[in-house]
């Protein structure tokens, strides 16, 4: 029954054409099956059920309610309304057709205050007037005419895609928000007439994907992200960016709304369903690049920070990524310090164990009305209260996502070193660590915390002792020395061999902490023999020769190379390479 | 209790027969949750009976209005985060007049002597309309980060433009061409007001140094903060008949007033629910009602002069904002 249902899926889409991308349209229809027996008032859902035939009737009364309902409202609406629509509008009634169009009138849409926000309203905005050009101010929520908005919101769409191609997004590699940028890219590639933009939203979906792609692991976006929230960044398979990847990658191969484990915080969260229902088709390149992990590699990246306002010298100061990714883990870092406010995750192992919690990682938790009024411009000593409404744990000792000024790292491979400088008198003085409770094993010897996650084994050496706190799903390690560091190892079965090799590797291994106390910098020999010095003050050392950060490329590792500022990023795989040029608006292969 | 006098004694000249035109700026309420239908009505509210009631007159939806006022031609213009928004029938309808360089704009203040020229003050420095908002020009104000909490035309001279930036007080004698530095460098400005009757006389409002007062225009100024034991001051309004007598709207503290033009300052806060004062107004036509707009408090109203208050309206709401016509 269930199989000849997806027939008829695929029937009604005309899509399922295996030559195309098997595994896209094997899993595209699976989703929209899946979504269109929904029966929430939800956008996805409704263009599910009217495009695979399955519940017209529905789909109108689900729409019908969408354009009523003050519940969802401002950037998330904008495009979201006018994606259904484009996707179902000729099989509608015309009475719906008026709603929608009046909705974009009496509807005032809040334009939001960060990256992902705009990026939703204009892409609504510039759907909306394209689809009813011509109309006066007075038709307009915002009292501007059809051209107006057009203009607008291409002129910012345009701003946007060659800043991100550039110097990079501010809400970067954001297993959470990826969401609210892919599918706008989708809508916009999928419905923009105007040639250009149609091929620049392509582009962007490329890249965004790319981006990806390059630090992913069997579903898992692995790396320093930008933004995150607490329950994604603790149960990465739970994060809306696995949703991606299982459509485009074909990672994880379980799907992710029937497993309990890693289920979505927001079940209804079928944006993917527009990615299903469009044309937009990813380059075999980026899919070889998300799963080909037959060898490991650095992978960095320089990003942006997101508009500092005041109390900073730069509007966009650079961010740096290291990551290197294997087939059994990902470690990856940015550089440190305050780069994102609220919902930073500055570094973690990711390991592909198959189960929840695949993650470990240590932070400062840290909050200040200073660091939000480096980005918002409410008052400052009234914002950490008022973040606090939305996102509930922003002073909260015991978050999970954090960026802190007192925090740096540096990364050589699979050895990172983490310092931590915490000034006294700061409202959480500790750091914490997040340790699964399911991994395999975890003892401490000589210094070491030790871990195996299956065949993946992590070691952290903390330069200070910390005590450990039982919790529902983990061990929290935590430490009240204002200054401290962790030196963290990691290594695999295919790497080390045994889980005893490795733990035997690293008593060759010397930590030189005899500066520390003065100058809070250290010096490391890992297994490999590679010696590491760092100093909090940005001193970066591999055997002697000092790493520049500012020499990371826009992107650099043998997938994606770009350089900073050109516009052109070109992605590698086994002797091809495809180039987006936002330059010219070119794609070379 | 001599300084209550006072403020009572002064208050009781009620202008007579006039009306006045309230508006008030809610910026969202602490009962505001994400995605929920039953959320506050927020936005531009105006009130023509003195605050015994007041109309929604802003958008349907949460936009994020910092400030409103009217401009002398009767337009009411906006500043809200989706840009600068002006409405030519007393808040029936709204047009945004700005585009998407211009966002988070805090403060607007109209050119007395041209209705037809705004500024605005913005998280990305300050803006400026010639045409009633049909174009918009930067007018940069050379600062790195030019984030600027207020602007203030000069009403005596409305080619002299202030504007509080988190580097202190700058001014511009050419209608925002140029700006220079004032003597009041290096402290955060929150707010600029100018005296009701002696244009000369200034006073700005700061992060964390209080209040201070110019008597030159902005040339010199002088520390205004003895008895203030909350330095964070967002608001200042001066009486309209005695420039003697200030109020000062804190973050901790609520409300302060002076009645020897800043000589001393003394706390008066009684009823004040919440003591984060983020603006202030007194009535020209009846000087002994006091309003003040709380952050999570919604707006208070005294009618002795600041001695008491009372909630009026917006329970939990963030008054950002309140201006009189």
């Amino acid at each position: 029954m269930k199989l000849l249902l997806l027939a008829a899926v695929c029937f009604v889409l005309g899509s399922c054409t295996a030559q195309d991308d098997p595994v896209f349209d094997v899993r595209s229809s699976r989703l929209l099956e899946v979504v269109s027996a929904e029966n929430e008032v939800s956008p996805y859902v409704i263009a599910a059920k009217v495009r695979t035939g399955r519940d017209l009737a529905g789909a109108c009364l689900l729409l019908d309610s969408l354009t009523r309902d003050r519940a969802m409202g401002g950037m998330f609406y904008a495009y979201s309304l006018i994606g259904a629509y484009l996707f179902t509008r000729d099989a509608l009634p015309d009475s719906l057709h008026a709603k929608v169009r009046l909705a974009f009138r009496d509807r005032t849409m809040y334009r939001g205050d960060t990256e992902n926000h705009w990026v939703m309203y204009y892409t609504g905005l510039y759907l909306a007037a394209q689809t009813w050009p011509g109309e006066g101010r007075d038709t307009w929520f915002n009292g501007k005419s059809s051209e107006e908005n057009f203009q607008e919101a291409a002129e910012w769409l345009g701003h946007w895609m060659t800043t991100s191609a550039t110097i990079g997004q501010g809400e970067f590699d954001s297993p959470t928000y990826i969401t609210t940028f892919l599918t706008p890219m989708i809508v916009l590639h999928e419905f923009a007439e105007d040639p250009v933009m149609k091929k620049r939203a392509g582009m962007m979906l490329d890249l965004l994907f790319a981006d990806f792609a390059a630090e992913h692991l069997e579903g898992n976006y692995g790396g320093g992200h930008s933004r995150d929230y607490p329950e994604d960044i603790i149960n990465p398979l739970g994060a809306p960016s696995t949703m991606w990847a299982w459509l485009y990658f074909g990672k994880p191969e379980f799907e992710q709304w029937e497993e309990a484990r890693f289920r979505p915080r927001n079940r209804g969260g079928w944006e993917t369903a527009f990615g299903a229902l469009g044309s937009y088709r990813l380059p075999p390149m980026i899919r070889s690049i998300a799963t080909d992990r037959s060898e490991p590699y650095v992978h960095t990246e320089t990003k942006r920070v997101r508009n500092v306002i005041r109390l900073g010298t730069e509007k966009n100061p650079p961010v740096y990524k290291y990551t290197y990714v294997t087939s059994d883990y990902i470690l990856g870092s940015l550089h440190g310090g305050i780069l994102q406010p609220i919902q930073q995750h500055t570094w973690d192992v990711t390991f592909a164990s198959g189960r929840p919690n695949n993650t470990i990682f240590t932070l400062h938790p840290y909050a200040s009305g200073k660091e939000l009024a480096m980005f918002f411009p409410e008052e400052i000593k009234f914002l950490a209260d008022e973040v606090d409404r939305y996102h509930l744990v922003y002073t909260s000792p015991d978050k999970w996502n954090s960026s802190s000024p007192y925090e740096r790292t540096f990364q050589h491979r699979n050895t990172l070193i983490v310092l931590y400088n915490i000034k006294e008198g700061e409202m959480h003085p500790h750091i914490d660590g997040f340790f699964p409770k399911n991994l395999d094993e975890r003892m401490e010897s000589a210094g070491w915390i030790l871990c195996r996650a299956g065949k993946v084994y992590v070691a952290l050496h903390p330069v200070r002792r910390g005590q450990w706190i039982e919790e529902t799903v983990n061990w929290r390690w935590r430490s009240h020395q204002l200054k401290n560091g962790v030196i963290v190892e990691v290594g695999s079965e295919r790497e080390d061999g045994s889980w005893e090799a490795f733990r035997t590797s690293l008593a060759t291994t010397r930590l030189d902490t005899s500066a520390f106390n003065t100058t809070l910098s250290l010096s490391y020999r890992n297994r490999q023999g590679v010696d590491l010095r760092f100093s909090f003050d940005g001193t970066r050392m591999v055997n002697g020769k000092e790493i520049h950060l500012t020499d990371y490329g826009f992107f650099e590792g043998p997938f994606l190379q770009s350089e900073r500022g050109s516009g052109r990023i070109t992605m590698r795989y086994k002797g091809r390479s495809r180039t987006l040029d936002f330059n010219t608006t070119e794609i070379m292969e | 209790m001599f300084i209550m006098l006072t403020v009572l004694a002064v208050a009781g000249a009620e202008a007579v027969g006039q009306t006045e035109t309230l508006v008030m700026s809610v910026l969202s309420s602490r009962k505001h949750r994400l995605n929920v239908s039953d959320n506050p009505v927020v936005g531009v509210f105006v009130s023509t009976d003195g605050g015994e009631t007041w109309e929604h007159r802003g958008w349907k939806e949460y936009i994020r209005t910092f400030y409103t006022e009217a401009a002398s031609d009767g337009v009411i213009w906006s500043a809200c985060g989706n840009g600068v928004l002006r409405s030519d029938d007393g808040g029936k309808h709204w047009r945004i007049t700005t585009g998407w360089r211009i966002t988070e704009v805090l403060k607007i203040d109209c050119d007395p002597s041209d209705p037809s020229t705004v500024y605005a003050a913005t998280a990305y420095g300050i803006f400026k309309t010639a045409d009633s908002g049909e174009t918009w020009e930067e007018k940069p104000l050379g600062l790195k980060l030019p984030f600027a909490s207020d602007v203030l035309v000069d009403r005596s001279d409305s080619r002299r433009i202030f504007a509080a930036t988190e580097e202190g007080l700058l001014m511009s004698r050419d209608a925002g061409e140029t700006w220079a530095p004032t003597a009041l460098q290096a402290k955060q400005i929150r707010v600029i007001v100018q005296d009701p009757v002696r244009p000369e006389v200034l006073w700005v409002g700061t992060e964390n140094d209080g209040v201070f007062r110019s008597s030159d225009g902005g040339r010199t100024w002088m520390q205004r903060s003895a008895g203030l034991r909350h330095q964070t001051v967002y608001a200042i309004a001066v009486h309209p008949n005695n420039p003697s007598i200030l109020y000062a709207g804190t973050h901790g503290g609520g409300v302060y007033i002076t009645v020897n033009g800043g000589e001393r300052w003394t706390r008066s806060s009684k009823g004040l629910g919440i003591p984060v004062v983020h603006c202030l107004l007194v009535m020209k036509t009846r000087p002994n009602v006091v309003f003040a707009g709380t952050l999570n408090g919604g707006l208070y109203r005294s009618t002795d002069g600041g001695r008491t208050w009372k909630l009026n309206s917006q329970d939990q709401g963030q008054i950002w904002g309140l201006s009189t016509q």
